[in-house]
């Protein structure tokens, strides 16, 4: 069934999302030439996978640029999440920031004020402490 | 060209401040090479990697805007690619701060566009930036006639200073618009 993987290149992240541990990993950096079309890939995925009615999903965000484009397709992702996760689907994701990067992490912060189903949480991308 | 124009421009750029500059047209290839170039050339200028980060960021929107905004210049582009956009972006060091510049033309009404834009964008503070990052990412991406891409936020929330511009106009329909940055 849904083993995903899309391999990073210099403007988009790797994408692997595992059906069987319930994981999905986003790392890298993320400013695609098409992002509609690169994360419309994604999602089309997790719809597959949402449709199997999984228990849960541990999403890892850890992406260390992205564009403004990437942070309205970042967005409509959390939304998938949050969907689900009414669905009763258990939706955890960790997302790293860099410490010192106050624009994302308030991104992150703002993103996350808007699931209330799917529980995120922020931490510190060298190192894990919550904060 | 004359070897006397070509001798100024070299005066002109050759200068230790000067990190990195592109002009021409811009395409999504270019941006990407220019944007490596850069990266590399920070890596020997930037005091931190936060200052990277964000002369970075700020330049791939610069350049994005460009892309989608910008219109051809006074002479002709190439005809083979779908909608030349031309442009000049430029980076350069001053007392350990950075500037980022970009100019290019635009018709007449989007000038006026951009114009109230700026305007607006000057007078926000930091947390008003974040809010109305927030509210634009809800909204449908380039409601093209109002309000300030997202884009143009996210630079005026990565520059440590408010955002300036000039707006040139020029007798054929066409304006030069020029933004400046500062990390």
């Amino acid at each position: 069934m849904t083993h995903f993987t899309i391999d990073a290149t210099s403007r988009t992240p790797s994408i692997q999302l595992d059906d069987k541990a319930g994981t999905l990993i986003i790392a890298g950096e993320s400013y695609p030439e098409d992002v509609r079309r690169f994360y419309a890939t994604l999602s089309e995925q997790l719809a597959v996978f949402f449709s199997t009615r999984p228990e849960r999903l541990h999403v890892t965000i850890k992406l260390t640029y992205f564009n403004s484009g990437s942070a309205r397709a970042l967005m409509e992702l959390i939304d998938q999440l949050e969907d689900a996760a009414k669905k009763e689907i258990e939706v955890k994701v960790s997302w790293y920031c860099d410490p010192d990067d106050d624009i994302t992490r308030e991104f992150a912060e703002d993103i996350a004020l808007d699931a209330q189903a799917a529980s995120v949480q922020i931490l510190d991308l060298d190192g894990d402490t919550d904060r | 060209m004359e070897f006397d124009r070509f001798f100024k421009f070299s005066q002109l750029l050759l200068r230790d401040e000067f990190v990195l500059s592109y002009s021409g047209y811009v395409s999504e290839d270019i941006l990407e090479a220019v944007g490596d170039t850069l990266r590399q050339r920070l890596e020997n200028h930037a005091r931190s990697d936060k200052q990277i980060r964000n002369v970075f960021s700020i330049f791939v929107e610069l350049m994005q805007n460009i892309i989608r905004y910008g219109v051809d210049g006074p002479q002709p582009g190439p005809s083979d690619s779908e909608k030349p956009s031309f442009g000049i972006v430029m980076v350069s060091e001053n007392e350990g701060k950075m500037d980022v510049m970009a100019g290019n033309f635009v018709s007449n009404d989007e000038a006026q566009m951009l114009q109230s834009r700026m305007a607006f964008l000057q007078t926000q503070t930091p947390d008003q930036l974040r809010l109305l990052y927030r509210q634009r990412l809800r909204e449908m991406p380039e409601n093209h006639s109002k309000g300030a891409s997202l884009g143009l936020i996210e630079i005026a929330r990565r520059s440590t200073v408010p955002l300036t511009y000039e707006i040139t106009h020029s007798s054929d329909g066409l304006s030069f618009f020029m933004i400046r940055a500062t990390v």
